[in-house]
């Protein structure tokens, strides 16, 4: 009867893994931007050519609003309910079971956040230079632009400032009011976010002087100073592991690593 | 209440919850570095590494190791230093791969039809496994600069000699004198990249004659040794464990 009833309330217990979102977070990135270029495939070439067309408005162009609309009220919804829901004793769980599921939720968005950077810095960034490479522009608003810039880019920011809210807000390690904010974690977010307002620059000076494309153009190395800060991510999963470790530290290692409170502090 | 005093009951649990964190970290860091290495590389080598007909016995060799050694160097600085893992190296190298091998099957060929023998990657696994190997054994960044990188640059052109050397081979054209790879370039015109753009083996190297790759394998080591210097000091910065107070 007792073993039955353990068993009931482990059962009862939420999972430090909670899988579901694991499947949700990589599914929905993966469904969706197969979708993305099942789409540029098909208009791409059948309506994406000449940006004065009518089917360019049509197919192109309707996309970029709508996509911008959803995107603003994706990230207003999302970060405003991560902040207004955040924890305001965060101390109170520190060193429980509690402490230890919530640090998983957050390897699930850090997890959701280098997915989505894995589509826009690579899958679609590199798309964009065979387009160019291929077709020549008369327009910003290029189909693997439309996609690219303005939709890849967008969701990993949305991603990448919900990991941010969410550890800054619910993990004793990074208690923002405690200890401030993380160096490395606002690299790794505000660094890859520059890559967006960098698009300025890049497609002034597209228009500017007409060029040919040449993906190594200094024009471009705008986009890889900020893309040197997705190093940032080696700091922000040190301190990542060092949260780990003043949870489990002491049943994994012994009392001689675990000196208990915020052990895990990697020197300087 | 006991339940959630504790964040694990066992030993057993806390082994089980440090796999998993291993699994995380490593999906994390390994999809990170896709996306921003990737970026980094496309923009200052890739065009090199996108087209075979730019893929020549002087700037394709001299450029690729120099502008490439910076992330395995950062990444080195500090799974080495503070993890004492020994394949930094080669987990940024398989990351930019797996990017861009996905990219070109998909969009080089998927979207705009450029055969795949026309736009495969630079092989550099070789280079990051020699980075990593010899980081391993000396267990010094300093000599890991002069000897790795050294050898990061000089192992570049003989690793791609294999799949290169059949598209260097001469052929008369309508009566110019071209390679294989040339005539891949010709028919598959890229309109928004003009062949004029084309920067294969201009200038007086070419007055070396058969030497062009291996001094431009040299000078290519050589950069690199100074690039991995500066830039496992920019991996030490990004691995930076800080917190920042509102002042």
């Amino acid at each position: 009867m007792a073993a039955t009833t353990g068993t009931a309330s482990a059962a009862a217990e939420a999972p430090l893994v909670d899988k579901k979102w694991l499947a949700v977070a990589i599914g929905i990135y993966s469904v969706f931007y197969a979708w993305v270029r099942w789409y540029e495939g098909v208009y791409g070439w059948s309506a994406g050519l000449d940006a004065f067309a009518p089917e360019f408005e049509t197919y192109w162009m309707n996309f970029l609003y709508i996509e911008i609309v959803l995107e603003v009220t994706t990230a207003s919804i999302l970060w405003g309910y991560l902040w207004k829901t955040r924890d305001r004793n965060l101390q109170a769980i520190a060193g429980t079971r509690e402490e230890l599921r919530r640090n998983f939720t957050h390897l699930v968005w850090l997890v959701a956040y280098a997915y989505a950077i894995y589509w826009g810095a690579s899958y679609f960034t590199e798309q964009d230079g065979t387009w160019h490479q291929t077709i020549v522009r008369d327009t910003d608003f290029t189909p693997s632009h439309i996609i690219e810039f303005y939709l890849s880019y967008p969701i990993y920011i949305i991603t990448g400032f919900a990991a941010f809210i969410y550890a800054h807000t619910r993990l004793p390690y990074f208690d923002y009011q405690k200890k401030g904010i993380s160096l490395p974690y606002l690299v790794v977010v505000v660094g890859p976010f520059m890559i967006l307002p960098n698009v300025g620059l890049n497609e002034w000076g597209h228009t500017f002087w007409f060029m040919e494309e040449l993906f190594v153009a200094p024009l471009h190395y705008g986009f890889v100073f900020f893309g040197w800060m997705a190093l940032g991510i080696l700091g922000t999963l040190l301190q990542v592991f060092a949260s780990f470790a003043n949870l489990i530290g002491r049943e994994l290692c012994g009392e001689e690593v675990y000196s208990g409170g915020d052990a895990a502090q990697w020197p300087e | 209440m006991s339940t959630t005093s504790t964040a694990v009951r066992s030993h057993a649990e806390a082994v089980e919850v440090s796999r998993m964190i291993d699994y995380f970290g490593l999906f994390i860091l390994f999809f990170t570095l896709i996306g921003g290495y990737h970026v980094h590389g496309m923009l200052t080598m890739g065009d090199w590494d996108f087209w075979s007909d730019w893929k020549d016995r002087r700037l394709w060799v001299t450029v690729y190791p120099i502008v490439q050694v910076t992330f395995p160097a950062a990444v080195q600085a500090v799974v080495w230093e503070r993890l004492r893992i020994p394949w930094g190296a080669t987990a940024c190298v398989l990351a930019i791969l797996l990017g861009e091998w996905i990219n070109r099957y998909f969009n080089f060929w998927g979207w705009t039809y450029f055969p795949i023998n026309f736009v495969f990657p630079t092989a550099a696994v070789h280079m990051a496994i020699w980075l990593d190997v010899v980081l391993m054994l000396s267990g010094s960044f300093l000599f890991t600069a002069v000897v790795g990188a050294l050898g990061w640059g000089l192992l570049m052109y003989p690793g791609n000699w294999p799949i290169i050397a059949p598209l260097h081979v001469p052929v008369e054209y309508n009566g110019m004198l071209m390679s294989v790879a040339d005539i891949q370039g010709y028919h598959y015109v890229r309109t928004g990249t003009p062949e004029y753009i084309r920067m294969v083996e201009k200038g007086t190297l070419r007055t070396f004659g058969k030497d062009v790759a291996p001094v431009s394998a040299f000078f290519s080591g050589f950069m690199s040794i100074l690039i991995y210097f500066i830039w496992h000091f920019v991996g030490r910065w990004f691995g930076t464990v800080k917190f920042v107070k509102r002042t």
